[in-house]
Order: C-alpha cells, then sequence, then structure tokens
C-alpha cells in the first residue's frame, strides 16, 4: 500500500511538472512533440531487492503514462525469480525489464543508471552489456551500442542449432565484412573462434502482454504452410511469437535462454521456481492509460489501458468484422472533452486508426510477405501483418523481413557489424535479395540457417510503446515518429506531415 | 521432350484445351483496396495479354511465369470479355501461375482506368480458429485419396488451399484411426519445352513434397509410424471436372487405408 500510495504521489508531481511546460507542446495539428522520459527515473528496480511489485502501477513516460497490471495481484519480490539476482554477474530478468520502461529497458533508462553507478550497474554486464567481453569494462565506448541505441549483444550459435540443441547445416556462408565492436572476429568470443558465435545487437522484448504471444489463432503457419509445431511436454502448439529470432518458443525455453546467457547462471530453475516465474510473466499486461494531451485513454468510451487487455481474447485476427483498434473507436465522434486541445489530439488518433486499418500501399520485396503466394508487390494496409487484436502482433507466427537489418533497405548504421552471406548454389537463393545478401542481423536465419529467411525479424506487440524508445530489433528507430518515417520510406508511401502526425499519436496511446 | 508453346490441344490427357506459356509479368496498380492489384501476362507467341490475377499463386515482379492455363472457348468472346475485363487482358481461369527462378525486367502499370478486383476471400478457404471445437467427420470411414497440388519446382504448401486440404485430411486421421496413411509425392521429371523454356522438375522434389506433406500430417496427429512416405515420377494428371491436367501431375497423393 506505501509502494502504490509512493507512486500515485509520483505521478501526481510528474503531472504537475507537465502542466508547467503544457504551452510548450504543440497541439496544432492534434498531436505533441515526443520528449525524452524523465532522466534519473525513481522507478529503477534492482535485483535483490524487497519490495512489492504492486498489482497495478503507472509510469511516467515519453508521451503520458504507462501502466503495468499484474492480475495476480500484488507481488512480494523478495526471493521472487524474475526480481533475484540468479548468476554471478547481479543480474535479474527485471534489470532489463523495467515496470517504468513498459517491462523493457528504454535507452534514457540505461543511460541514466550509467550515470549514477559509474558504469557499475549489473546492466552492463560485460557478456552482453558491453560491446564485446574482451573490450575495457570501464570505458563508455565499450557499451556504446547499449547507451547509445539500447542495444545488448546476443551470441548466436554457429552453424546454428535448433532449440533443442541439434545442427542445423545452413544454406549460407557468413562473413563479417566490418564490425566496429570488434566481437565477431574477437578470438575468444568471435566466428572463428573454439565456440563460433555471431554476435547481433538487439532491443529486449517486454515481459508483457506474453498471452497474446504464446497463443496461436490458427494452426497453420501460412508463411510454410505448415501446421505449427507441438511442445511435447504441454501437447500445446508453438505460437512462433516469442524473441525476435524464434530461438525460444515458449517462456520456459526463454527463462532457461535468459538465464545462462543474460545472466550467466550456472545451474537451471526449479520446477517450481520455473513455474513462478512463467506463471507472474503471463499476467503481466503493459499498455498507456493516460496521454499528457490526450488525457485517459479509457475517457470517452475509449478502452485504453492494460486491462481491456488482460479481458480481451488473445491471438483473435483482425478483420473486417472486427478491425484494429477499435478499443479508441468511441474517439471518432468525441463530444465529451471541453478542451479543444484534447478533442483535437483524440480526433488525431482516431485519423491515425482509419489509416493503420484502411490506407493501403504497395509491400514490395518482404520476404515473409511477398514469399507467400500473395505476389509481389501486393496492395494492403498497416493491419495486413499487424493483425492481431489489440497488441498488433501477427496472428501467423511473424518472422517477416522489413528491410530494418538487410541492405539495401536498413538505416545506414556504422556502428553496427555488417555481415556478408552468401547462399549455396545448392538451395534456392533469397527471392528478392539474390544469393549475396548484405546484413547487420540475419536475424531468424541464425535459427533455421535458411536463406529465405534472412533478416526477419518477428513483429512484436505494440503496446506501451512510448515506454521503451527506441524502436526495431535493432533500435534503428529512436522515436515513435521515426518508426513512421521509416515505413514511409521503405514501401513509399507517401504519407503527409498530418498523417505521420496521426500514426505517430496513434502508436503513442497503444 | 514435348514441345509447347502458345495453345495446345492435350491430346495425351483428353480433349480439354489448355494454354501454356513463360512470360514476364507485369503488375497493373489498380488500388481498388487490399490485394486489388491485377497481374497481367502477354504470350508473346500470339501477342495477346492475358489476365492471370485469379491464380492463387501471384507472381513476383522481376522473375518469369509459367502461365497453364484453360482458355476461352472462343477467339471473338476472348477479344470481347479482354476488352471488359477489370484488369486489362483476356482473363484466364483457371489458371495455374508458378514464379521460375529466371530473371526478368520489372514491369509496373498504372490502373489506366481499369478498375481491378476487390479482393474477396472464399470461405471455403478460411479455417476456424484453433480455440473452436473441432468436428470430426461421422463414420463409416471408407479408405480414402486426397491430392495436393504444387507450383512447378516448388514444394511450398500454398496458403489458402493446402491447409483446407491437411486440415480435413487430419480431422480425418482423428476420426478414423487408419492403419497406413501413404503419402506419395510426384515430380515431373519429363523434359517439355514452352516458350523457349526447357521445363523439367528436380526429381528430388518429389520426395521433398511428399515429406512436406507427411510432416503436416505427424503434425496434425498422424503417428510417425503409420505414416509411409514414398516418392515418384510423371504420373498420370487427375481428371477430375475442372481441374487443370499438367498442373495436377505435380502433387502429392494422401491414401488412408484401414
Amino acid at each position: 500500500m506505501q509502494v502504490t500510495l509512493l507512486l500515485r504521489l509520483a505521478l501526481f508531481s510528474g503531472a504537475a511538472a507537465l502542466l508547467a511546460v503544457w504551452p510548450l507542446l504543440d497541439v496544432s495539428a492534434g498531436g505533441r512533440a515526443e520528449r525524452p522520459a524523465p532522466e534519473a527515473p525513481p522507478t529503477w528496480w534492482q535485483p535483490d531487492s524487497n519490495r512489492v511489485f504492486a498489482a497495478r502501477a503507472d509510469y511516467t513516460d515519453s508521451t503520458g503514462t504507462v501502466s503495468v497490471l499484474h492480475v495476480g495481484g500484488d507481488v512480494q519480490t523478495r526471493g521472487h525469480p524474475f526480481f533475484s539476482a540468479l548468476g554471478p554477474n547481479g543480474r535479474a530478468c527485471v534489470t532489463c525489464h523495467q515496470p517504468a520502461d513498459g517491462m523493457s529497458v528504454s535507452v534514457s533508462t540505461i543511460k541514466s543508471r550509467w550515470r549514477e553507478t559509474r558504469g557499475s550497474d549489473p546492466l552492463f554486464a560485460a557478456i552482453d552489456g558491453s560491446n564485446c567481453p574482451s573490450l575495457p569494462q570501464e570505458q563508455a565506448a565499450s557499451h556504446s551500442l547499449l547507451l547509445d541505441r539500447g542495444l545488448f549483444r546476443i551470441a548466436r550459435p554457429w552453424p546454428p542449432r535448433t532449440p533443442e540443441g541439434a545442427a542445423v547445416t545452413p544454406q549460407f556462408s557468413i562473413e563479417v565484412v566490418h564490425d566496429p565492436t570488434g566481437c565477431n572476429l574477437d578470438p575468444r568470443w568471435g566466428l572463428h573462434s573454439a565456440h563460433p558465435r555471431v554476435s547481433v545487437f538487439r532491443r529486449p522484448r517486454p515481459v508483457g502482454n506474453l498471452e497474446y504471444a504464446t497463443r496461436y489463432g490458427y494452426i497453420f503457419e501460412p508463411k510454410n504452410g505448415l501446421p505449427l509445431p507441438i511442445d511435447p511436454r504441454t501437447g500445446l502448439r508453438y505460437s512462433g511469437n516469442l524473441l525476435a529470432d524464434q530461438r525460444a518458443r515458449t517462456l520456459e525455453e526463454q527463462a532457461l535462454d535468459a538465464l545462462t546467457s543474460h545472466l550467466q547462471a550456472q545451474a537451471s530453475l526449479s520446477a517450481p521456481e520455473m513455474q513462478k516465474l512463467v506463471g507472474f510473466e503471463s499476467q503481466i499486461y503493459v499498455a498507456q492509460s493516460a496521454d499528457r494531451v490526450g488525457g485517459s485513454l479509457s475517457a470517452a468510451g475509449a478502452q485504453g489501458g492494460p486491462e481491456a487487455l488482460a479481458s480481451g481474447k488473445p491471438a483473435e485476427l483482425q478483420g473486417p468484422g472486427h478491425p484494429s483498434w477499435t478499443e479508441f473507436d468511441a474517439w471518432q465522434h468525441d463530444a465529451a472533452s471541453t478542451d479543444p486541445g484534447q478533442r483535437a489530439f483524440r480526433a488525431s488518433v482516431s485519423r491515425g486508426i482509419a489509416l493503420f486499418r484502411n490506407r493501403t500501399f504497395l509491400i514490395t520485396d518482404s520476404a515473409g510477405l511477398n514469399s507467400m503466394n500473395f505476389g509481389n508487390p501486393t496492395r494492403d494496409s498497416c493491419a495486413f501483418c499487424h493483425n492481431m487484436a489489440r497488441t498488433g502482433m501477427d496472428v501467423a507466427p511473424g518472422q517477416v523481413d522489413l528491410g530494418t537489418t538487410n541492405e539495401p533497405y536498413a538505416d545506414p548504421a556504422p556502428e553496427l557489424p555488417l555481415f556478408k552471406l552468401t547462399c549455396a548454389s545448392s538451395y534456392p537463393p533469397h527471392p528478392f535479395l539474390g544469393r549475396v545478401i548484405y546484413t547487420h542481423d540475419p536475424g531468424f536465419a541464425l535459427t533455421t540457417g535458411r536463406c529465405v529467411d534472412i533478416g526477419k525479424i518477428t513483429i512484436q506487440d505494440m503496446r506501451g510503446l512510448a515506454a521503451r524508445a527506441p524502436y526495431f530489433s535493432n533500435g534503428s528507430a529512436r522515436t515513435l515518429r521515426d518508426i513512421i518515417e521509416y515505413y514511409d520510406r521503405r514501401y513509399s508511401i507517401g504519407l503527409t506531415e498530418q498523417e505521420k502526425q496521426d500514426l505517430t499519436n496513434l502508436l503513442s496511446v497503444l | 521432350m514435348w514441345i509447347l508453346a502458345g495453345t495446345f490441344a492435350s491430346s495425351a490427357w483428353g480433349a480439354t484445351t489448355e494454354k501454356v506459356f513463360v512470360t514476364c509479368p507485369v503488375y497493373r496498380d489498380t488500388n481498388a483496396g487490399r490485394k486489388s492489384g491485377c497481374w497481367l501476362a502477354t504470350d508473346e507467341a500470339v501477342g495477346i495479354r492475358y489476365d492471370i490475377s485469379l491464380s492463387r499463386t501471384k507472381p513476383q515482379r522481376g522473375h518469369e511465369v509459367l502461365v497453364e492455363a484453360r482458355l476461352p472457348s472462343t477467339s471473338s468472346a476472348s477479344a470481347a470479355s479482354s476488352a471488359q475485363s477489370p484488369c486489362g487482358g483476356l482473363t484466364l481461369e483457371p489458371v495455374v501461375v508458378s514464379v521460375l527462378d529466371s530473371l526478368c525486367p520489372s514491369f509496373m502499370l498504372p490502373a489506366e482506368s481499369y478498375p481491378g478486383r476487390r479482393f474477396r476471400l472464399d470461405p471455403r478457404l478460411v479455417l476456424g480458429t484453433a480455440d473452436v471445437p473441432e468436428t470430426l467427420p461421422p463414420g463409416p470411414y471408407p479408405p480414402r485419396t486426397w491430392h495436393i497440388e504444387f507450383a512447378y519446382q516448388s514444394d511450398f504448401l500454398q496458403y489458402q488451399y493446402s491447409e483446407v486440404i491437411l486440415d480435413e485430411i487430419g480431422r480425418y486421421v482423428r476420426a478414423s484411426h487408419p492403419r497406413r496413411v501413404e503419402v506419395t509425392g510426384y515430380a515431373v521429371t519429363q523434359a517439355r519445352e514452352v516458350s523457349g523454356h526447357r521445363l523439367a522438375e528436380q526429381a528430388s522434389l518429389a520426395q521433398a513434397r511428399a515429406d512436406m506433406v507427411a510432416l503436416a500430417l505427424e503434425r496434425l496427429g498422424a503417428s510417425e509410424a503409420i505414416v509411409k512416405v514414398s516418392a515418384r515420377e510423371n504420373p498420370e494428371p487427375l481428371s477430375a471436372d475442372g481441374e487443370l491436367l499438367e498442373p495436377s501431375r505435380r502433387r502429392v497423393d494422401i491414401h488412408l487405408s484401414y
């Protein structure tokens, strides 16, 4: 109760501070500038702290308030596997899945922790919180990808292995073109080491709304025509929607992967501990609940906030009968608000939703989409891929190459490793990129070994975005607006300034 | 080797007139809503532009396509329907498009006043959601055979086609507990020449197709112990009404016995 009270007071203080800058906000087009979340947040969760994870907590973020709901009620964190440092590097799950950051960790929080702890926080553990463990760890430059882009090092075995550990014969060879981190050519950690690894750098996915990520709406996977594989332990099918590269297929597999890699733990979790961990994670829902301009996201008939997620049906396909983001349909005719700025913002969100659903454009050269029998190009809208009601994930497993990591569409990123992948002549080439592909992250192909999967990244949850910048798996979009700009450029959509603002405002309230 | 170019009466398999050619597809962006674009293909041997949009597999711009279709009955009807076409080409239906590895220029046309087709999904091609309790087919369960067709040189299980058949087989298997599930893959290795291209599938494709279907059936509840997989080349075509003959040779047969 005391914690809840403190959080409310903190939120009130934040609201008061916002009122002071209100005149600076641009609401003329129904929008307003994004800005970094408050620095040095008092909401940092240390591992092994004796606190209560409240059943519902609100946190100020870049556009308003993100709320974290635990439907199992308050949780005492002492000894809880999610909040305990289970390995020698002092990290817990919560280290990189901070409630105030929508259960991920934002780059502004990362920078604050660096300043506050002078880089000593376990967040910056050498194993993956630095560009490479062999670098001098006391220097900020050795953690530049984490500090500048919020990226953690993910070391994937080479050749690839299945989640069961079986060797996969890759359809392509891999060379390091350049690597400013040094890690892929490092004698201990690199591609030619005794235990060859491909180091790629990715954002942590949020631990929230996982019911939506782990359920499946249909038993067939349209991208390969096969039924989804079955987890022999449970008899349920794998959803295929966890992690950027699907290297872990269940929350249990993800926990074990994280335990040994990110936490560097030697021992596994006991069955009761695993059950407690997964049970906790499965009951968390994250969404924006208030906007600085738009006000409460559950006002005037809207159904924003995490409660609607908790009561909603996971893995439900949007469509003509129940289109995307009906949560905010009531704002189309908002007559309740007397504040012109608020009304304009809500109207902007409504326009953004209409664009998301109905504005079609030519989707081109995107493996996972055009490589199905839809053809290349195919005309469709955002909702084509972001088709799961309430989260915007893909009801079918969402491994898609948007071009965020592959040349020629990836934004310039000289700070990231660049790989040259050559598809063997005995296998089909990549359908759009040919046999030689340059990429910053082979993505799903590091799990399957297939050429067609190079650069495919699993579509992720769109809720609580404003709390966890930057975006895309490699942090290439620093703001919500950057996401829209990328899509507009990638698919030549031709959005107007107003349309970009409307879509940005939509993303900000999810 | 068969020599095929343009129209032919496939006398080997019956009297049906089928059209087969290889060409570079053209996308017409009619912008009539989602999945509304038109795909056009000109048979350069006769200089006729066809509308091949009704194929369940759509072309990939910049790749040649193999077009297999049934021609409309008369040339006069063809000219009339071409003029009235929503896409600006003589509509072929049924039509099967296979995307070839060979590259060609990437063409796109504007709508040019053609309306295109608004996308309508046949409800028979939509499976129920996973949370709906399944309905198993009632007995009796006589031996039964299904067929799944493939594009040329492909073992890809095509969306909004294959899964409907596989789902039906899966329910039949779970209901009837067959003694054996025979999965026979075929490839057409017999070479034929179409529009100057020599077309022949690799023999290994028969096994790859069969393996893909067997994997799907096992994931649908068929025990690995009862699934028998085999591969063969150059089968007879199927002769079901409305089916194109040559594409039906690129298939997998699934036979349940008791």
